[in-house]
């Protein structure tokens, strides 16, 4: 699903952020991505975005080579990559809801569909008491909670988080992670950023570690996968995607008819 | 799947730009129709004018005086010439006693009681109705040039002709359109430029929200549409507004025409073609102004 080959990242101040790293996650894969802080994590999450371009090397994402991407086809890469950025980026004019449903209307969804669908995802999340609030008014988990509705609203093929548990009390992070390996049971492959060790270490998933840019270790699952059990005072409720009319996403498919760059 | 953003989307967000900035969008809009009612009062009285003129022209008549010596077949050749002219629609020769019986008409009553006969002015005299089609300055000086080569005929003393009165209006006619032009043009810039900074405001307060909406997978297009709809909107309003102060003066102008001119006009004072203009133009501005500033500011 995600491929990268000798991926160079300089950026124009200089600074090496990733060097050589080439790598690979397989559609419907969970994956933590860690490292100190300055390793590259987020650069690398930029870069399968097309917010930054590859200074050498190649990425395939669905089996596209995002390198040679047409400018006018890189929204339509990114309506199949759901992203919780680490600063969440809600727009703080908009309501709970219109900050969900933007994943829809950039789609021309109608109105209902998109008050149908959003609506689904918020009632799983428990944020529905909140729709009408916005995004300044809202606790860190639940702002957390917003960006990952917004993330998941429209069933994309892979699922990019960066730090998703960062500044949250275990038991709340926990929660969120329950949440993101229900939607990789569903099919989506899922990429974790996150420099908690502990986290890490609990579920034994699949962890590629980043050292100053380089790839230092591909650690495989170890297969005594955490139980999943749901914190005390579970904020998410259960099985929030069950509602969602698709069941799995697109998977790489997702991919097959974005406009590659004419020769 | 490449569909445009839905229109409730596009209005709620233009909805919200307007309430970002009241202020700056109220000043916008009432510039545009500022503007406009400007270039709509000019294109009123222009149009007027030249409805005047068109009119003057179908009724011109001038005189020509003979010369008390010539002959009769001196008049006829004066009267052969005149008629080559196209839209010369009618001659009337009168004889020097004709002229005075017509002046004596013209005259006082009182005044003619103790006057002898013959210091009643008279003398022989061509009256020329001529339908003249006045579009521009250049048939009135053309007129002119004509009324002088038959002065220099033989046999003939003078040619009156109001012309001195047609060649003022055409002029006055030609610096109103010069002022409206440079008015116009003055002021529909500054509406432009009021609409290009309100929308860059509207898009440096956005910054972020622009940015997201890029990064979760919205076309340029998408992000744009919001801002153009939004200059359109305030065109538009600055067009109602513009067509709600033309319907007034026009009202005010045609009974000032009416009351203290004593002209009972037949055409249309204001006509519909700008109604149609206004409404196409005011929103056209709008437009033009935010895509000026869109394409310059909105990076995505
Ligand atoms: N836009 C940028 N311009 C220049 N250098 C940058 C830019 N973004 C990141 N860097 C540099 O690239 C390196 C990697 O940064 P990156 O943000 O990818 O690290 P990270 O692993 O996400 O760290 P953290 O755990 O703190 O989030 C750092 O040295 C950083 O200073
Ligand atoms: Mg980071």
């Amino acid at each position: 699903m995600i491929q990268l080959y000798h991926v160079h990242k300089r950026y124009p101040n200089g600074c090496d952020a990733l060097s050589d790293v080439t790598m690979r996650v397989r559609e419907g894969e969970f994956v933590f991505l860690t490292g100190p802080s300055g390793a590259g994590k987020s650069t690398l999450l930029h870069l399968l975005l097309v917010m930054e371009r590859v200074t050498d090397g190649q990425i395939l994402i669905g089996g596209r080579n995002i390198h040679v991407l047409r400018d006018a086809s890189v929204p339509y890469l990114r309506r199949n990559i759901g992203v919780v950025f680490q600063d969440f980026r809600l727009i703080g004019r908009r309501t709970v809801f219109d900050n969900v449903a933007i994943a829809l209307e950039i789609m021309g969804l109608t109105r209902k569909e998109v008050e149908r669908r959003v609506g689904q995802l918020l009632d799983g999340l428990r944020l529905t008491h909140r729709a009408g609030a916005y995004p300044g008014d809202l606790s860190g988990g639940e702002q957390q909670r917003v960006a990952i509705a917004r993330a998941l609203v429209n069933e994309p093929a892979i699922l990019l988080c960066d730090e998703p548990t960062g500044n949250l009390d275990p038991d709340l992070g926990h929660d969120i992670m329950n949440l993101l390996l229900d939607v990789n049971r569903r099919g989506t492959t899922v990429v974790v950023a996150t420099h908690d060790a502990g986290l890490i270490e609990r579920y034994g998933l699949r962890t590629l570690v980043l050292a100053r840019g380089t790839l230092v270790e591909d650690r495989p699952r170890s297969g005594r996968l955490a139980p999943i059990e749901r914190g005390p005072a579970a904020a998410v409720g259960p099985d929030p995607l069950a509602t969602s009319t698709a069941a799995t996403s697109a998977g790489a498919a997702a991919f097959a008819d974005i406009a590659e760059e004419a020769p | 799947m490449k569909r445009g953003p839905r229109i409730g989307y596009v209005l709620r967000q233009s909805a919200q730009l307007v309430r970002g900035s009241p202020w700056l969008t109220a000043v916008s809009a009432v510039t545009i129709a500022l503007a406009l009612t400007l270039v709509g009062l000019f294109a009123m009285v222009l149009f007027n004018a030249n409805h005047v003129l068109h009119d003057l022209g179908q009724s011109l008549s001038l005189s020509v005086y003979v010369k008390d010596t010539a002959t009769q077949q001196d008049i006829a050749t004066i009267e052969t010439r005149l008629k080559q002219r196209h839209g010369v629609k009618a001659l009337k020769t009168l004889t020097r006693e004709q002229d005075r019986e017509r002046n004596r008409k013209l005259l006082d009553k009182d005044l003619l009681e103790g006057l002898d006969e013959s210091a009643i002015p008279g003398q022989p005299v061509i009256e020329v109705e001529i339908d003249a089609d006045l579009a521009s300055r250049g048939d009135v000086e053309e007129l002119v040039t004509w009324t002088r080569a038959i002065q220099g005929v033989t046999s003939v003393e003078d040619v009156e002709f109001g012309a001195e009165k047609l060649r003022l209006l055409f002029a006055i006619v030609e610096i109103a359109r010069t002022i409206g032009f440079v008015l116009s043009v003055v002021l529909l810039a500054s509406a432009m430029f009021f609409v290009f900074s309100t929308i860059r405001l509207g898009v440096f307060s956005r910054r972020d929200e622009i940015e997201i909406l890029s990064l979760v997978g919205a076309t340029p297009g998408f992000v744009r549409v919001p801002f153009l709809v939004e200059g359109a909107l305030q065109g538009l309003a600055g067009a109602l507004v513009a067509m709600v102060l033309l319907g007034l003066l026009h009202l005010e102008l045609r009974s000032l025409v009416r009351d203290v001119y004593m002209l009972n006009a037949t055409w249309s004072l204001l006509p519909p073609s700008m109604v149609l203009w206004l409404l196409i133009g005011g929103p056209a501005v709008g437009l033009a102004a935010s895509a000026m500033s869109v394409g310059r500011y909105l990076k995505v």
